[in-house]
């Protein structure tokens, strides 16, 4: 019998809270391939929603990073090197970008002199 | 030689206009693309009817917001948006530049020239789906708009502002009765703006209407909305709404604007292909339950302003398609309870050779009487009494039993009445000769013209009375309702010109 999608997002509540590997791979095994295909989507998602990526051209120092992280107090922290951005950092939280580059600024200075100079 | 300083001046002055530098975005990844109606996760700021751009450079509409996923229909190319491709919002809404230079040209739904002309310069933004005008900004219809038709502008009258309906079956002439009516309105001192939004059309068929507009001269103050059967239903669904936006534009320089929806079957079409893609649940026929709302927005944002706002004023002319005459299936009843009259165009009708096709019984405009002229209704009340009486007894002239002469008087009336009433496509009138057409037989002055030779003599009649009588013409063109001494002039001239007619 394949489970409701109330039970699955239970699991995926679960394996974040109280469940080590093993656990999680025990619940895999026991899933039907529909169940397990949401439970492993619902895993994705909850990987996504607790982790912050911070990009920026050079590294970043130490009181930045605490600054970061006292911001978003429970969430998992990558640090990507990226030199594209030229200056300043983009930051990646699920599905919200906030972007403090030089590349951004210099690519809505383009579109904003493209929409208004014909 | 090119002023830089000129150029560096505007620059700066557009940068100063320019401000913020952090940009919060809201993005979100493909999950499946079915036809070009897009899954997608992440999202959670989207907003219904928002403006999404992925990153091919696509845009795309959200249509549809769930718990964990959002739709979104594609506005462009469907095959190159694949799964793990990444959007963001816009935070805008759906919209359409528009300007005075989108007059004369072929757009499609989303304000992209379509007729290899120079590309039009940027507008004012203005929002595809829009809250109509309210009461308080409202007046009555009270001023005529002409299709130059005589049976519309005699016994249907349409007035600005007003939404009247072209219903009938596929080959009865309701796009005709469309483009003459943009036609005629070459004929006003101030042409009013005509919009024609081609829905889920043949190409070739599209081409034939832009072809026959430009030659008849309306090309100049007609913008034509393409979206043809050969684009996605996503267009097709906004078609009507880019051609409404536009509309709205000249609606808020005070401008009088018509706007023909052909035809608002395939729209509902359209909405019910993108409905079934995005799993709404089906009702009557398959269509989703809102497509009642969907014509309703549409059709209210018909308007005629006051004074205070403006004064201008959106004609609609929306045209149904039925299948087999069949005027109480589900799409011809709902669009017939929105608007405000209908047009009802029969195949019988036209096969017999009366052309408009209109059926006069079942045709009806709601608020156009009140628009109409003194002088058209000082014809059309006796025209549509007549016209009556004809049709209930006509049914004993087929059996070819004999009948009183009394009967037989109204039977001939009736016959001369349906011919004069019959009009070449692409022929508008203007009101003085549709009133002198009408009065001719009405009065009884044609009794002795047989039918057959009806056309001829109206064509000549007209030339005459052009030539010899501009005056009475004149008069006729006032709008007030004739007098005494100005019927008696109308008679003489008819009565002279039979004297010439062989």
């Amino acid at each position: 019998m394949s489970m409701n999608k109330k039970k699955i997002d239970e699991l995926i509540g679960a394996s974040y809270r109280y469940l080590d590997q093993k656990k999680v791979e025990k619940i895999a095994s026991l899933l039907s391939i529909k169940d397990l295909k949401k439970y492993i989507n619902g895993l994705k998602l909850g990987e996504k929603e607790n982790t912050l990526i911070i990009s920026s051209s050079s590294p970043l120092n130490n009181q930045d990073l605490k600054k970061i992280i006292k911001l978003f107090p429970y969430k998992k922290i990558i640090l990507e090197k990226d030199p594209s951005l030229m200056l300043g950092m983009r930051i990646v939280d699920n599905d919200i970008v906030y972007d403090f580059t030089l590349k951004n600024s210099l690519h809505r200075i383009l579109s904003f002199v493209e929409q208004n100079y014909d | 030689m090119i002023d830089n300083n000129k150029i560096i001046g505007t620059l700066e002055k557009i940068l100063t206009a320019y401000g913020g530098d952090v940009k919060i975005q809201n993005v979100g990844t493909v999950i499946k693309n079915t036809d070009g109606v897009i899954t997608a996760s992440g999202l959670s700021r989207a907003i219904m009817g928002e403006k999404v751009i992925f990153e091919d450079g696509n845009a795309g509409t959200v249509l549809n917001l769930d718990e964990e996923s959002v739709s979104i229909i594609l506005l462009g190319e469907t095959s190159s948006v694949k799964e793990g491709d990444t959007l963001k919002t816009t935070g805008k809404m759906l919209s359409i530049e528009v300007s005075e230079e989108l007059l004369g040209r072929v757009i499609d739904p989303l304000g992209n020239p379509q007729d290899n002309k120079p590309k039009i310069k940027k507008g004012k933004n203005m929002p595809l789906e829009k809250i109509a005008a309210g009461v308080v900004d409202r007046e009555p219809v009270s001023t005529p708009l002409k299709t130059g038709i005589k049976a519309i502008d005699s016994m249907i009258p349409i007035g600005r502002g007003q939404r009247e309906l072209i219903i009938g079956d596929r080959q009865t002439g309701k796009t005709a009765i469309a483009i003459d009516s943009i036609i005629n309105q070459k004929f006003n001192k101030k042409p009013v703006v005509c919009v024609y939004v081609a829905i889920g059309q043949k190409k070739s068929t599209i081409a034939q209407v832009i072809d026959r507009l430009n030659s008849e001269g309306a090309g100049s103050y007609t913008i034509v909305v393409s979206a043809s059967a050969s684009d996605s239903a996503a267009l097709q669904y906004l078609a009507p709404y880019s051609g409404c936006a536009i509309a709205e534009y000249f609606l808020d320089k005070g401008r009088d604007v018509l706007i023909v929806y052909d035809d608002l079957t395939k729209h509902a079409w359209a909405y019910r292909q993108i409905s079934l893609v995005l799993k709404r649940p089906a009702g009557r026929e398959a269509y989703p339950g809102d497509i009642f709302y969907l014509h309703s927005k549409l059709l209210e944002r018909s308007v005629k302003l006051n004074k205070e706002n403006g004064g201008g004023s959106i004609t609609a002319l929306p045209i149904i398609e039925t299948q087999a005459n069949d005027i109480s299936a589900y799409i011809p009843t709902n669009v017939i309870s929105i608007t405000d009259g209908q047009i009802y165009l029969q195949t019988d009708l036209f096969n017999a050779g009366i052309r408009p096709a209109i059926n006069v019984g079942q045709s009806v405009s709601r608020v156009g009487g009140a628009a109409q002229t003194q002088t058209i209704k000082s014809v059309s009340n006796k025209l549509r009494l007549e016209l009556a009486q004809y049709n209930s007894v006509a049914a004993f002239a087929q059996f070819g039993s004999e009948v009183d002469p009394a009967t037989q008087k109204q039977l001939d009336r009736g016959r001369r009445l349906t011919e004069i009433l019959k009009q070449p496509q692409y022929f508008p009138l203007t009101e003085n000769l549709e009133v002198l057409s009408i009065y001719a037989v009405t009065s009884g002055l044609m009794d002795d013209i047989p039918v057959d030779s009806f056309h001829r003599f109206e064509k000549d009649l007209h030339s005459f009375a052009k030539k010899n009588y501009p005056k009475v013409l004149e008069t006729l063109s006032a709008g007030d309702r004739p007098t005494e001494q100005a019927l008696k002039q109308i008679s003489k001239l008819i009565d002279e010109f039979k004297k010439r007619f062989q």
